[in-house]
């Protein structure tokens, strides 16, 4: 109704409303506050000067900062005049792809921004990988940007090009046409493409008389001549985890380092997710140093190699496997051993026994024939073909013969660095000195290159056209992302100069090998990175008729087992990420000590750190000491790959090459070895200390992390049996919170409520979300110095306990736990930040807002977790070999840019800021990929649905022990977990409301019956 | 030192029995209120006395101190250099120690900053006269002091040329500092301490700033003495003024000798850190303070006033009565150190009970005993009067105490920070070199500037020292007994 009449009316007015004709108060009080939040009262009512007043002290309180004008770095951009078709600038698009590793592809999916890769992750449709990824594959994008890889071409120690080498390749192969190859010889890298082999076959006709080699530093031949003697034919295993009910393991690695070890892991998740069920697998390991599979084992057995092979033996016998027998007696140890693993095995309804490849041929091949014997062919394992295996191969001892017989006129390496990795008794660099012509083509100028000939840059898998099978069979293709960034070429391709064909880049030898004609198909093959129905089919296997037969009795001196590490082989050696990732036992970085049993290392007088001497068939090791809970008296675990002398500045020396201790005819395991402390100390920078702790700290970790066997306060683990009888027994030891004396102010759960479950019972601490994390969030490397002091920077860390005494317990059992930002909702960092740079937002995230940040630490002080990592130097701008970055005489906000390597810059997530020095930062739940799917869900008028956001961590793991989501969905995965009896909160006590919880551990121990 | 002309100078002791020594007025005599001058001196002698030390031609000594303070103060702006061009990983700070050696040096000087208001507005209102003739140089130190502490926390930021965002000034940011966090509460404390001293001590200083003008030869001098003494011309209602402007300067100044230190141990006890987050901090924390800043000023007055020759102002009789506070302080403070292991064991909390076993028992075991001994063992001394008038024992338990003082920071800060909730993140504090340099160079700056006081600024409060002497209360002088305090 219209109140009043307009006042003052001078001629005709035009209104808008009623109420502006009527011109009540309310409306003049609306018309006035026209701008919310701008009231120009304040601004009028300001006195002259009260204005003087904030003015000067705005102005001299920015002036006191030096940087009152502030400059922000200069950057060229160079805009596209017309966008090219399919590109939507800033927006991520991603690509099938596959890693080849020792002959072996992992299928992955490549995040590409702008036409550079920038993020690995696991391809969901390879049946290999499921989504999930290695840590290897997810470092492989640092090694792609590392400034330091191979440019171009060297002959003879002068830079060279490719033009000069396929000029000398037409002359050169020409030539040896006239002798059929004679004194040409190959060395490859282990290779399953299709392509390569094609071109393999092309090579031997064309020069019937040259020899092909292939040489895998990481040796898993004991496989293929072990499935030989088993079952008269070289096969593969293909493990089925998920279909055993108990699982024995002898020293294998298939949860580490292997090719299929992303499907093992998965399987074998399946079968301990079921413990809500009240059924669970069994894991039985025996082993000689700590792996994968031992940490997730219930029964793991610390023994020597030697004795190992006698308990397979002995299993292999008690079950009256044919042919197997044990000569001599075992010992008592043994034969309980024996006869607890005969015991479950036959009482199972299903068990399956995984061969290592550390294991001798003979050994190896009783496990697979037990496996064929118990029924486990099938149901736990199936045999398919070894594509890898080629007849007329030639081994490495024969060529380094050959070559030092001065038989090999012209030697070309594809790939691999031999005279770094190859058995010291083939003195393999003196040979490579005696042929004439020597190319070898690879990543980096490496201890190979440099003695031969020509040395030729090899093209990352990122930059090239490949095909390879993973595991399985499948074939998986290699497309490339980026066009060389060094111009390097891929084997196949140098193989086709070498025949002499025409330089490509290698798509027609690819989408040859796909064996893809039609261009539908190809496309369908591009798009999900596999060639369907290629997988290997199953071969029926019966036992061979040879005996297996192992002496019982102890081997002399020590026995030295050699295993990959966190750089595999040691082709990795200059990638920082994977260098400064903590090992998940030892918790080193920057290094590779020599795992030594505590008691043997006490009564020889070393401590963790010593430099010890390690003597072996007369040659010598000099490397540093580290005691390790679980390491089998009597043995030395030397992981390879460290010590590298030609790489880049990186990895350049750091650790120690063990390879100087290994010969050909024992690459797994030798025996005979001496240990002697040299007296000096040397500094291992650890990420977590468990040693050099006194008797105080003993007793605080103790009363937290718990006995061996009991649960414990911040890791709780349960036994099945236990859990069955009391659903809540995770819960036993809880104090509940008094309530808070003020409400709290928000639930934090507008339209989203953010939450991450992680479940400690399928986590078997592989270090890929460490490095997904890594890759994700561009998580600076600060190097060991920083690390010594304690300033490593990953957002997500894997906390490892121990438990038992590693004195007197030969097993001690190891709980893993990976920790990141917990989002707290009352959370204890934000409360203390004067300047409120980290801050909730509605939907329970803790955001971080780095340029708000001036860096007091004090968030880092009050966070009870610890996971707030800060920016003590400029990491990204700064070498990882040195301690600080030299000084910066400049405006100091304009660092990162100014410094930083601009092929090294390539690497960084554009999602995600690059955070200068003096910031505090830490895990946001990958807070840019809820915004990437929040912002289409927004469009479409709805919530994020369950499974659209999967955080990088939770991308990575092959076990699915991370998972991410929305609290507010009751049928989101995350609320299930959230609701499931053995999720609790760590340090939940503290009443600051963690928005991730873990699920407790469970053990099946063998004291009941097996329920898988 | 000048010699003393005047035979005017009344010492009530000198044909007393119980005298100990011919300037000795530290005895215990009920009937006789002790002197808080001795020697023979009057006004003009007082005068001369002191400001003898500014006018005079400068010493070599003091050149030589000089010298020495400012390569400790270079050094310390070499540090500051390092740290802004390179980043404050310079200092071993780390993961689990994110605080380290700055902020321990933080409160180890805001601590020592204690003394000068406590002894100029707290002993004021009380009518402990005899603290006139130490205030000014316990003030100056408290200033000196604040100037040390604040250069930590502002250098300590990550990124310190933004450090002025914790100051509530508006911007264009539209962003207050957080209001909950304690250290703005500190930024705030400091600021306003600093302040209100700064005032005090400048207030106080006027009349006398005036005496050194009307003394004062050469022009510089006189122009800048002119200038700050503000016209001072000693008139009755000049007096009048100052007396009542320095008597609400003490009433505001008393309040934040309190609360400073109160608030700093905020920053501890409001965080959830076990070790930190404890309610007795607050006054545990003040007694530390008076406790530490006591002897620093011990520290100071000792050889100054054999150096400066001012022996007869600053008596013994000044010395044993702020060994006396040491000793009552120190007290305060061992209690203090009980309780917080009897409320951890009495919590039944486990963090908390492990935090107080580590101290004595873990890898920073030899800290927390050589804070022990400094703070707990050596002030017992002081139950003697022989050690409250020696003046090696003095030094020494003084020194005991500005070690202990800064251990206890350092005890508090990285030993509960070391090792807290997850042991995964459990890890060693190993300062820098840079660490240790700027610490040092800190005692560069505090010494700088305290030379350059001692030299150009009256060193004892003139005026108020004057006020003492029995001159000033001639009508009194039939008695023996009379008071030498103001009326």
């Amino acid at each position: 109704m219209i109140d009043s009449q307009p006042q003052h009316v001078t001629g005709r007015e035009y209104w808008r409303s009623l109420n502006e004709l009527a011109n009540t108060p309310e409306f003049q009080e609306k018309l006035d506050h026209e701008f919310v939040q701008y009231d120009p009262d304040q601004l009028l009512g300001m006195s002259r000067r009260r204005f003087v007043q904030l003015m000067g002290a705005s102005m001299a309180l920015a002036g006191v900062s030096l940087t009152g004008c502030r400059r922000y770095p200069e950057e060229k951009i160079a805009p596209f005049a017309s966008r090219p078709d399919g590109r939507v600038p800033g927006v991520s698009e991603r690509y099938a792809t596959g890693m080849n590793l020792g002959g072996v592809a992992a299928g992955l999916l490549i995040s590409q921004y702008d036409g550079r890769p920038i993020k690995v992750e696991g391809n969901p449709l390879h049946p290999m990988s499921s989504g999930a990824s290695s840590a290897l594959a997810q470092a492989s994008v640092l090694e792609l940007y590392d400034p330091e890889r191979s440019r171009f071409a060297v002959h003879n120690g002068k830079e060279s090009d490719w033009n000069a080498f396929i000029n000398f390749a037409a002359k050169h192969f020409g030539d040896l046409d006239a002798t059929q190859g004679e004194g040409f010889a190959i060395l490859s890298e282990a290779t399953s493409s299709k392509a390569i082999a094609r071109l393999k076959k092309q090579l031997l006709t064309r020069f019937p008389k040259a020899t092909w080699t292939r040489y895998e530093a990481i040796d898993r031949s004991a496989t293929e001549k072990g499935t030989k003697l088993a079952f008269g034919q070289t096969l593969r295993p293909q493990w089925q985890l998920d279909k055993a009910q108990l699982i024995v393991s002898f020293d294998s690695d298939l949860f580490d380092e292997h090719p299929a070890h992303l499907k093992a892991t998965r399987d074998w998740a399946a079968g301990r997710r079921t413990a809500d069920q009240g059924k669970m697998n069994r894991v039985i390991a025996v082993e000689s140093t700590y792996s994968a599979f031992g940490r997730a084992a219930d029964l793991r057995k610390a023994l020597r190699p030697s004795q190992i092979k006698q308990v397979i033996a002995g299993v292999g016998a008690k079950l009256g496997v044919t042919g197997v027998s044990v000569t001599g007696s075992l010992d008592a140890k043994l034969t309980e051993l024996v006869n607890l693993i005969a015991t479950e095995v036959s009482h199972a309804k299903s068990a399956v026994i995984v061969a290592g490849d550390a294991l001798d041929a003979t050994t190896n091949a009783i496990c697979h024939r037990i496996n064929a014997q118990i029924g486990a062919v099938g149901k736990g394992v199936v045999y398919t073909s070894e594509p890898l295996a080629d007849e007329a191969d030639s081994d490495l001892a024969t060529l380094a013969k050959n070559m030092q017989a001065g038989k090999v006129n012209t030697l070309l390496m594809l790939g691999g660095n031999p005279v770094f990795d190859a058995p010291v008794d083939l003195n393999f660099a003196s040979a490579l000195g005696k042929v004439k012509t020597s190319i070898h083509l690879s990543g980096y100028r490496d201890e190979t290159s440099v003695v031969s000939t020509w040395h030729l840059p090899k093209a990352h898998y990122l930059e090239s056209w490949e095909d390879g099978m993973s595991w399985d069979g499948t074939v998986t293709i290699t497309q490339p992302m980026i066009l060389p960034l060094f111009n390097g070429k891929t084997s196949a391709q140098v193989l086709t100069l070498v025949l002499g064909g025409k330089d490509s880049d290698g798509l027609a030898l690819t989408k040859a090998a796909a064996g893809s004609g039609d261009d539908l198909a190809w496309r369908k093959v591009l798009a999900s990175g596999i060639v369907e129905g290629t997988a290997l089919k199953p071969v029926s296997v019966s036992p061979a008729s040879g005996a297996l037969s192992v002496k019982a009795g102890q081997a002399s001196g020590y026995e030295v087992i050699f295993t990959a590490s966190g750089v595999y082989d040691g082709r990795f050696a200059n990638n920082a990420w994977l260098l400064e990732a903590p090992d998940t036992l030892t918790k080193v970085t920057w290094d590779n000590p020599a795992l030594l049993n505590v008691n043997d290392a006490e009564a020889a007088n070393i401590k963790t750190g010593d430099f010890i001497e390690i003597t072996l068939g007369g040659k010598r090791l000099e490397t540093v000491a580290y005691l390790m809970p679980g390491q089998p008296a009597g043995t030395i675990a030397l992981p390879l790959g460290y010590g590298r002398e030609q790489c880049g500045h990186v990895g350049k020396g750091v650790g120690f090459n063990t390879y100087v201790l290994r010969s050909s005819d024992a690459t797994s395991v030798a025996t005979g070895a001496t240990l002697k402390s040299l007296g000096r100390f040397y500094e291992l920078a650890m990420t977590q200390e468990h040693h050099l702790i006194d008797a105080v700290g003993e007793w605080g970790r103790e009363s937290r992390v718990g006995k061996k066997g009991e649960m414990g306060q911040i890791v709780r683990e349960i036994n099945l049996d236990e859990y069955k009888q009391n659903k809540m027994i995770v819960h036993k030891n809880e104090h509940g919170v008094a309530l808070q004396l003020f409400e709290a102010p928000s639930d934090f759960n507008d339209p989203h409520a953010w939450g991450m479950a992680i479940d400690m019972n399928t986590c078997i601490g592989c270090n890929a979300c460490v490095i997904a994390c890594q890759a994700e969030n561009n998580v600076p490397v600060v190097g060991k110095a920083n690390v010594l002091m304690g300033r490593e920077m990953h957002w997500l860390r894997v906390d490892t306990y121990f438990k038992g005494d590693p004195r007197t317990d030969e097993s001690p059992d190891v709980v893993t736990q990976p920790m990141m930002c917990m989002h707290c909702e009352n959370a204890p960092c934000e409360q203390v930040c004067p300047v409120a740079a980290t801050v909730h937002d509605t939907e329970g995230l803790n955001t971080m807002v780095y340029n708000r940040c001036i860096g007091t630490r004090y968030c880092s002080n009050n966070c009870p977790y610890k996971v707030r990592r800060f920016n003590y130097f400029d990491y990204n701008a700064k070498s990882p070999r040195e301690f600080d970055p030299p000084n910066w005489n400049n405006i100091p906000d304009t660092q990162p840019g100014a410094s930083i390597d601009p092929i090294k810059q390539m690497v960084f997530n554009p999602d995600v800021t690059v955070r200068m020095r003096g910031v505090m930062e830490k895990c946001t739940y990958c807070t840019q990929r809820i915004t990437a799917a929040k912002i289409p869900a927004r469009n479409e008028g709805r919530t994020v649905k369950d499974g659209e956001i999967k955080t990088a961590c939770q991308q990575a793991c092959s076990t699915d022990a991370i998972v991410f989501g929305n609290l507010n969905d009751p049928s989101a995965r995350v609320t299930m977990v959230h609701k499931n009896n053995r999720a609790y909160s760590v340090l939940g006590e503290l009443n600051i409301k963690p928005r991730t919880k873990y699920l407790a551990k469970v053990r099946n121990p063998v004291t009941s019956e097996v329920t898988g | 030192m000048t010699t003393l002309t005047s035979d005017n100078a009344h010492n009530p002791v000198a044909d007393g029995e119980k005298v100990l020594g011919p300037n000795d007025n530290a005895y215990q005599d009920p009937t006789h209120r002790a002197p808080l001058v001795v020697g023979k001196h009057n006004f003009t002698t007082i005068t001369e006395t002191v400001t003898d030390l500014n006018l005079r031609k400068t010493p070599r000594a003091w050149y030589i101190a000089f010298a020495i303070s400012n390569c400790l103060l270079l050094m310390f702006l070499y540090c500051i250099y390092e740290l802004i061009t390179k980043g404050v990983g310079v200092w071993g700070n780390n993961n689990p120690v994110a605080w380290g050696f700055p902020i321990v040096n933080f409160v180890f000087w805001v601590g020592i900053g204690h003394a000068g208001t406590l002894i100029s507005a707290i002993l004021f209102l009380f009518r402990q006269n005899w603290r006139t003739s130490i205030n000014r140089f316990a003030e100056a130190m408290t200033i000196f002091a604040v100037c040390c502490a604040g250069a930590f926390p502002a250098l300590h930021v990550g990124r310190p040329w933004l450090a002025y965002w914790l100051f509530p000034i508006p911007n264009q940011m539209g962003m207050w500092p957080q209001f909950r966090s304690p250290l703005l509460w500190d930024v705030f404390a400091v600021n306003t301490y600093a302040t209100v001293s700064l005032l005090f001590w400048y207030v106080g200083m006027i009349p006398d700033l005036a005496t050194l003008r009307d003394r004062c030869k050469n022009k510089i001098g006189q122009f800048l003495y002119g200038l700050f003494s503000l016209g001072w011309t000693g008139s009755s209602r000049h007096w009048h003024r100052y007396e009542k402007a320095y008597l609400l300067l003490a009433a505001l100044a008393t309040p934040l000798v309190l609360s400073v230190h109160s608030v700093v141990s905020f920053d501890f006890a409001t965080s959830q850190l076990p070790g930190w987050h404890t309610t007795i901090f607050p006054p545990y924390f003040v007694a530390g303070a008076v406790f530490g800043g006591f002897a620093m000023v011990v520290t100071l007055a000792v050889p100054a006033r054999q150096w400066f020759g001012l022996k007869d102002f600053i008596t013994m009789r000044h010395l044993e009565n702020m060994n006396k506070i040491i000793l009552a302080t120190g007290m305060i403070v061992s209690y203090a150190y009980i309780t917080e292991f009897f409320t951890a064991w009495y919590s039944g909390h486990h963090f908390e009970q492990f935090v107080f076993l580590n101290r004595p028992f873990g890898p920073y075991s030899w800290a927390f005993f050589t804070m022990v001994f400094c703070n707990v063992c050596a002030p017992q001394l002081f139950w003697f009067k022989k050690c409250r008038t020696s003046i090696p024992v003095m030094m020494f338990v003084a020194m005991c105490v500005n070690v202990g003082m800064w251990f206890e920071r350092f005890v508090i800060v990285t030993t509960s920070l070391h090792r807290d909730f997850l042991p995964s993140s459990w890890d060693m504090f190993v300062p820098t070199k840079i660490d240790i340099m700027m610490f040092i160079g800190s005692f560069g700056l505090f010494f700088t500037l305290f030379l350059l006081f001692c030299r150009f600024l009256p060193m004892v409060a003139m005026a108020e020292v004057k006020n003492v002497t029995p001159q000033a209360h001639a009508h009194h002088d039939h008695d023996e007994h009379h008071e030498g305090g103001q009326h």
